[in-house]
């Protein structure tokens, strides 16, 4: 899911970074839609633009957050994920 | 500032059979410090679904389970499923059982049902959690926001917003 926007965020992340660090970005398919302030205002715009379907809404960072849910990754609780691995 | 005071009640059956009511504090030591909540769609989106005239799915209520050690929030699969969620990001977890495990971001909003405590999260983690009867994984992005009571000698939480 969203193979084309994580790509395209991927490939132009340099350039992001140097103008818009630790801002938001919107992104669809391989189109750059925005870059906001907060991650409300990029879901706001991309559900104007595209109601309920997919997009991409990640802060501009060098690395991106680290998901700590030991619950899950040590098997506590089922870890399936309804993406493949 | 709302406050909600939980305390569960279950019953059980014993080894004549009878059903028996367990005492709170066994029971929040069985399951958890656990809470009611009602799920729907992230409020920016929900406005913009509104104006354009369109109808926002019922809700999804559950039970989530007050997990101290998730750094972020979960909802289960089929209850973003349910609502129609947008995936607006793809996370990559470690796991126990594989090296990686990519799970889908959802926007959504909570309300912990019987209060007025509401919490817009514009990124919560898509998680098989029905086979655990879950519908959510509330983590440290809420508890970041809250003051939380943990009494195991009378089986009570306390949390407030």
């Amino acid at each position: 899911m969203l193979e084309k926007e994580r790509e395209f965020f991927k490939k132009n992340l340099p350039e992001l970074l140097a103008k818009s660090n630790g801002r938001i970005v919107l992104i669809k398919g391989e189109e750059l839609i925005g870059i906001y302030n907060t991650p409300e205002e990029a879901l706001s715009e991309g559900a104007r633009r595209f109601g309920l379907q997919s997009f991409l809404v990640r802060t501009i960072a060098e690395k991106q957050e680290d998901i700590s849910i030991p619950a899950l990754s040590l098997g506590i609780l089922n870890a399936n994920s309804a993406q493949p691995a | 500032m709302p406050i909600l005071h939980s305390q569960p009640n279950g019953q059980g059956v014993n080894k004549a059979g009878q059903v028996i009511a367990v005492p709170p504090p066994v029971l929040m030591q069985q399951i958890g410090p656990c809470l009611q909540v009602a799920i729907n769609i992230e409020k920016s989106i929900a406005d913009q679904l509104i104006q354009a005239g369109g109808r926002l799915p019922a809700p999804q209520q559950g039970i989530a389970l007050i997990d101290t050690g998730a750094s972020v929030s979960c909802i289960d699969e089929d209850a973003a499923k349910a609502l129609t969620l947008p995936i607006v990001d793809v996370v990559t977890m470690i796991s126990a059982s594989h090296s990686s495990v990519p799970a889908n971001v959802y926007p959504a909003h909570f309300q912990l049902v019987g209060t007025n405590i509401h919490i817009n999260l514009p990124r919560v983690m898509g998680a098989n959690l029905k086979p655990q009867k879950l519908i959510a994984l509330i983590g440290r992005d809420i508890l970041s926001r809250c003051t939380l009571f943990y009494n195991g000698l009378t089986g009570e939480i306390t949390l407030s917003m």
